[in-house]
C-alpha cells in the first residue's frame, strides 16, 4: 500500500533522529521553523504540506500498524523514534520511486502560497461553475473572507459575460490538465466543487479510486504544484487563472521575507528583533530558513568557515544531525545557532546524512 | 374590500410569484396581515413550518428594508442563500466574520437592500447603527426570539440590547419569531423587546406528518441490531443523530458495508471544506444516509428528508423536536425513530457540564482579562484560543459574552459571583430539560400527548400514524412515505468532471 511505503520512506530519511511527530508535522506542513528546517535537513522537502488533511489519530494508527508488522522498530524507550527493520527496507526497495514521489511534488518554490492558492482555486471554480449556469445562489465551500475578496476581484476583472468567463476557465483548466499525468488531473479535478457537482472529500476519492487517502493527497498535491509552476513559468498561456497567483512568489515564509528585507538595509539580527518586537531566537530561525533556501547573503557574519568546518567534522564523526550531541562535543566554542546554520548550509549543499540503521 | 383582504390578496400574489408556493401554511396569513398592519407580533411556530416567509413577504409590500436579527452565522448564510435561490438579489448579511471591505460595501448600499440579516453583535457597533438610522426600516425581525430570555434554553446576552437599538432606529414594528417558548419565556420576550400590545400567534409545536417511534433496547449491541433492522426497509434520505464523532464514522461505515447505502458522516471535527462538501452532496441527493452529531442541521433547508433516527437521545425536548422537525418539511409523511438503552443516560449529563466553563476556568479567565494576558478585542481569537485549551464552544461563548458585559469601572474578577450565579441557574434549567426528556422516553402513553403537555398544549386530533404507543403499522407506513430517485456520486475522469462543472459537454476545447 502506498501509505505504508510513504511512511517507511520518511522513517528511513529521518534516520531515527526525529520523533514520529516530526514526520507528522512534515506531512501536515506545520509552519514551525523546526518542521521547515527538518524538511531540508533530511531531504524530504517535497513532502512538506503534502498531506495537509491527515489527522493525528490516522497517522498514529498507521505507525502502530507498521510497528506491529515489524517493518519499523523503535530506538528509544518511549517508542517515539523509529528506524526500518530489514523487512521494512526490503519492502521500501521494491516500491517504485516515481510512484512514491511523483515529479510534480518536487516543485516546491511556491510552497507557502499553496494553501491559499488551493482555496482560491476551489472558490473560483465553484463560483464560475454556478455563474455560467445562470445561478447566483450556491453554498460556497470556502468561506474565508480574504479568499472571497480576492476571488471576487479576479472575477470582476475577468471577461464581461458569464459565458465567456465559463469558457475561459474551462479552457485554461483543460490545457493545464492535458500537461499532467491523468491520475493527477483526475485527483485534483475530483476535489473541485461546482453547481450540482459537489467535489469529493479525499476519503471519498480514496474509496472510489481504490487508493489510500495519502496517495490521493500526494497525487492531488503533485497536480497542484505543477499547476502553480505553469502559472509562474508561463502566465501568458493561462492569462486568467495565472492571476490567482499574483502577489507573492517566494518560497520564503512571510515573516522570514520581512527579516530578509531588513537585513538588506544593514540591520543586525538584534536590531531586527527589537524593531519587530520578536525574540532573538525567532530571527535566528529566519536566518536558518534563509540559509536553507539559499538566500542568506549574511551567513559569514554569523558563521566563519573555520567554525563551520569544525561543526561539520563533529557532525560527521558522530553521524548525527541532532544539535545536542554536537553541542556537547564542542562546548562553548560554538553556539546552537551556529550549529543550526552549519547544518542548514550543508543540507543544501547535498551532503548525505549517514543512516543509523546501516551501521 | 377591507384593507386586510387587500393585504391578503397582495401577499398571496407574492407567495405564488416570488416564492412559487400555492397556499399559505397555518399561521402564516395571520402573522403577515398583522405585520402589514404595522403591529408588533410575537409568533411561535414549529421548526420547518415557514416562519421566514412571514417577514419575507412583507419585505415586498412595505417601504424600506427588513432587518433580521439572527443569532447563528451558519443560519444567516443559509437564509441569504435561500432568498437568493428565489431570485432575490437585494439581500445581504452583516456579521463579524466578513471581510472589512465587504462590510463597508454593504453599509454603503443599505438603501438598495430589501433584506438585511445581522448578527446581534453587529448592532453594538456605532458605525452600523449610524448607517442604519439613515435608512427606512420597514420591519425589525428577531429570529430565534427565545434567545432574548434568560429562561430560554439558548440565552444570548447580546439579545438584551435589542429593545434599545430598536428605539434608536425609530421604533419600527417588530416581529419576534421562535419555534419553542413556554409561557414564561414568551412573557419575557414580549417584555424584553418592549413589544406594544403585540398580536400573539401561537401554533402547535406538533408536526402531524411525522410518525414517532421510541424504542428501548437491552444494550448497545441490540440497539445497533435494531437500527440496521430499521435501515433495511427505511425511507431515504435520512439522518442519524449520534452523541459522538466516533459513532457517526462507525455507523456510516457499517451502513455502507452492510446495506450498500451511500452514506457519509458529518461532525465538528471535520475540515470545514469537507463539511460543506458533504452538506452539498446531501442537498443534491447524492447521499442516502447522513450520520452526524448535532452540529448538522441548523438552517438546513431540505424538504424531503424522510427519516430522522436518534441513535443517542438529545438532552432536551426542544432539541429533540427541532431535530425530528427536519423530517418531511414538504408536508408528506415522515418517520422519526429514537433508540436508547440504559447506558445512554449518562451521556447528556456530561454535556450539560461541558456547556459551561468550570469554576477554575472561569476564575482564571477573568483574572487573565484583568491582568491583560487575555483580551476580548477579537472574538474569534478569544474563542479559538479557549477552544484549543479544551473549552467547549458554548462555554467559550458564555465567557466571551459575559465578560463583554463588564461595566467600565469594575474589574473582570468582580464578575465572578454573578457568573457563578448565572451558571447555576442555567445548569438547573438544563438539568430540568433533561429530566423531562427522560420522562418522555419512559412514558407509557402517547408520545405526542406527552410532548404537547410539556408545551401546555392539548392533542386535538390524533394523526393516522401517531406513535409507537398508539401503534403504527410499520409496513403500511413505509408504503406511504415517498421514495427518492438517487443520483450517483461518481468518480469521473477529469474531462468528464470539467464538462460537468462548466456544462461544456457540447463544445470541444480550443
Ligand atoms: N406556504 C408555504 N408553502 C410551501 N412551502 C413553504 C411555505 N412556507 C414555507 N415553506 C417552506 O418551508 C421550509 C421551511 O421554512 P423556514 O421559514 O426556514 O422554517 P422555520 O419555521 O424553521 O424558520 C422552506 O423550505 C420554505 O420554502
Ligand atoms: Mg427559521
Ligand atoms: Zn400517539
Amino acid at each position: 500500500m502506498y501509505q505504508d511505503a510513504l511512511l517507511l520512506y520518511l522513517v528511513q530519511k529521518f534516520c531515527g533522529e526525529r520523533t514520529c511527530s516530526g514526520i507528522y508535522h512534515l506531512l501536515k506542513g506545520k509552519k514551525s521553523s523546526q518542521s521547515v528546517q527538518d524538511s531540508y535537513l533530511f531531504h524530504v522537502a517535497p513532502f512538506f504540506h503534502s498531506c495537509s488533511e491527515l489527522s493525528r489519530s490516522c497517522f498514529d494508527a498507521r505507525i502502530e500498524h507498521l510497528q506491529r508488522a515489524q517493518l519499523i522498530k523503535p530506538i528509544d524507550a518511549e517508542c517515539t523514534r523509529f528506524v526500518l527493520t530489514e523487512d521494512g527496507v526490503k519492502l521500501l526497495d521494491v516500491f517504485p520511486e516515481n510512484r512514491l514521489i511523483p515529479d510534480g511534488l518536487k516543485i516546491i518554490d511556491q510552497i507557502n502560497e499553496e494553501g491559499r492558492f488551493w482555496l482560491k482555486l476551489q472558490l473560483l471554480v465553484q463560483t464560475v461553475s454556478a455563474l455560467c449556469q445562470g445561478q447566483s445562489a450556491f453554498l460556497p465551500v470556502v468561506r474565508q473572507p480574504e479568499i472571497s475578496e480576492h476571488v471576487r476581484r479576479l472575477i470582476l476583472s475577468g471577461p464581461p459575460t458569464r459565458d465567456q468567463l465559463g469558457r475561459i476557465v474551462f479552457n485554461e483548466l483543460y490545457q493545464l490538465f492535458l500537461t499532467m499525468p491523468d491520475d493527477e488531473a483526475n485527483s485534483l479535478s475530483a476535489l473541485l466543487s461546482g453547481w450540482k457537482a459537489s467535489g469529493l472529500t479525499l476519503d471519498q476519492m480514496a474509496e472510489a479510486s481504490r487508493r489510500d487517502a495519502l496517495e490521493c493527497s500526494i497525487l492531488f498535491k503533485s497536480a497542484l504544484r505543477r499547476m502553480m509552476n505553469l502559472f509562474v513559468g508561463s502566465p501568458d498561456q493561462f492569462p486568467f487563472l495565472s492571476r490567482l497567483l499574483i502577489g507573492r512568489q517566494s518560497s520564503l515564509s512571510k515573516t522570514a521575507e520581512t527579516t530578509r528585507k531588513l537585513l538588506q538595509t544593514g540591520l543586525t539580527l538584534h536590531d531586527i528583533a527589537s524593531k519587530r518586537h520578536l525574540a532573538v531566537s525567532t530571527i535566528e530561525d529566519h536566518l536558518v530558513e534563509l540559509t536553507l533556501k539559499k538566500v542568506n547573503h549574511w551567513l559569514s557574519d554569523y558563521l566563519s568557515t573555520a567554525c563551520e568546518q569544525q561543526i561539520m567534522n563533529v557532525a560527521d564523526h558522530l553521524k548525527t544531525r541532532q544539535l545536542k550531541p554536537i553541542k556537547n562535543h564542542l562546548g562553548e566554542r560554538v553556539s546552537y545557532f551556529q550549529i543550526r546554520l552549519a547544518l542548514a548550509k550543508n543540507a543544501v549543499s547535498g551532503r548525505k546524512v549517514v543512516r543509523i540503521n546501516e551501521q | 374590500m377591507s384593507s386586510n383582504q387587500s393585504f391578503l390578496k397582495q401577499a398571496q400574489t407574492i407567495l405564488k410569484e416570488q416564492f412559487g408556493h400555492e397556499q399559505f401554511r397555518p399561521g402564516q396569513e395571520e402573522i403577515i396581515v398583522n405585520v402589514l398592519n404595522g403591529r408588533d407580533v410575537f409568533a411561535m411556530m414549529p421548526t420547518g413550518s415557514g416562519k421566514s416567509l412571514c417577514y419575507q413577504i412583507p419585505g415586498y409590500l412595505l417601504q424600506g428594508t427588513v432587518l433580521i436579527i439572527s443569532p447563528l452565522l451558519s443560519l444567516m448564510e443559509d437564509q441569504v442563500h435561500a432568498l437568493r435561490l428565489t431570485g432575490e438579489k437585494n439581500v445581504r448579511a452583516l456579521n463579524g466574520l466578513m471581510h472589512p471591505f465587504e462590510r463597508s460595501r454593504v453599509l454603503q448600499n443599505l438603501r438598495s437592500l430589501r433584506f438585511l440579516y445581522l448578527s446581534p453583535e453587529m448592532l453594538r457597533a456605532q458605525t452600523v447603527i449610524k448607517a442604519l438610522s439613515k435608512i427606512t426600516i420597514s420591519l425589525f425581525v428577531v429570529d430565534e426570539a427565545h434567545c432574548v430570555s434568560q429562561w430560554g434554553h439558548d440565552f444570548r446576552p447580546d439579545y438584551m440590547h435589542l429593545a434599545d437599538i430598536r428605539e434608536q432606529l425609530g421604533q419600527p414594528p417588530c416581529l419576534a419569531v421562535t419555534a419553542t417558548a413556554d409561557e414564561h419565556v414568551r412573557d419575557d420576550v414580549v417584555r424584553s423587546l418592549n413589544l406594544t400590545h403585540p398580536a400573539q400567534i401561537i401554533m402547535s409545536v406538533d408536526r402531524e406528518n411525522i410518525a414517532i417511534i421510541v424504542q428501548k433496547t437491552a444494550n448497545q449491541k441490540e440497539k445497533t441490531e435494531q437500527l440496521f433492522h430499521l435501515l433495511e426497509k427505511a425511507p431515504y434520505p435520512g439522518i442519524i443523530y449520534c452523541a459522538s464523532r466516533d459513532w457517526t464514522e462507525r455507523l456510516a461505515e457499517q451502513a455502507k458495508q452492510k446495506l450498500g447505502l451511500r452514506t457519509a458522516f458529518y461532525h465538528g471535527g471535520m475540515d470545514s471544506i469537507d463539511r460543506r462538501k458533504i452538506q452539498n452532496q446531501f442537498l443534491d441527493n447524492q447521499i442516502d444516509l447522513l450520520c452526524c452529531t448535532n452540529a448538522f442541521g441548523m438552517g438546513i433547508n431540505k424538504q424531503d428528508i424522510r427519516l430522522i433516527v436518534h441513535f443517542h437521545f438529545p438532552s432536551s425536548m426542544n432539541a429533540y423536536l427541532q431535530e425530528i422537525g427536519r423530517a418531511s418539511r414538504d408536508g408528506k409523511q415522515g418517520l422519526a425513530v429514537l433508540f436508547y438503552t440504559k447506558s445512554d443516560e449518562q451521556l447528556p449529563e456530561g454535556f450539560i457540564d461541558g456547556n459551561f466553563p468550570s469554576d477554575e476556568m472561569l476564575h482564571r479567565v477573568l483574572l487573565q482579562l484583568d491582568q491583560g494576558t487575555r483580551s476580548l478585542a477579537d472574538k474569534n481569537e478569544f474563542m479559538s484560543v479557549l477552544m484549543e485549551e479544551g473549552v467547549s464552544e458554548t462555554a467559550a461563548r458564555f465567557l466571551f459574552e459575559h465578560a463583554s458585559e463588564k461595566p467600565i469601572q469594575q474589574t473582570y474578577s468582580s464578575l465572578l459571583d454573578p457568573c457563578r450565579m448565572r451558571i447555576k441557574e442555567r445548569v438547573a434549567v438544563q438539568v430540568n430539560d433533561l429530566s423531562i426528556m427522560k420522562n418522555y422516553l419512559a412514558t407509557s402513553s402517547c408520545r405526542r400527548k406527552f410532548y404537547l403537555r410539556v408545551y401546555h398544549e392539548k392533542l386535538q386530533e390524533k394523526p393516522a400514524y401517531c406513535c409507537d404507543r398508539c401503534g403504527i403499522p410499520l409496513s403500511e407506513l413505509m408504503q406511504r412515505i415517498p421514495k427518492k430517485k438517487r443520483t450517483e456520486l461518481r468518480l469521473m475522469d477529469w474531462k468528464q468532471k470539467l464538462a460537468a462543472l462548466f456544462q461544456e459537454s457540447g463544445r470541444s476545447p480550443l
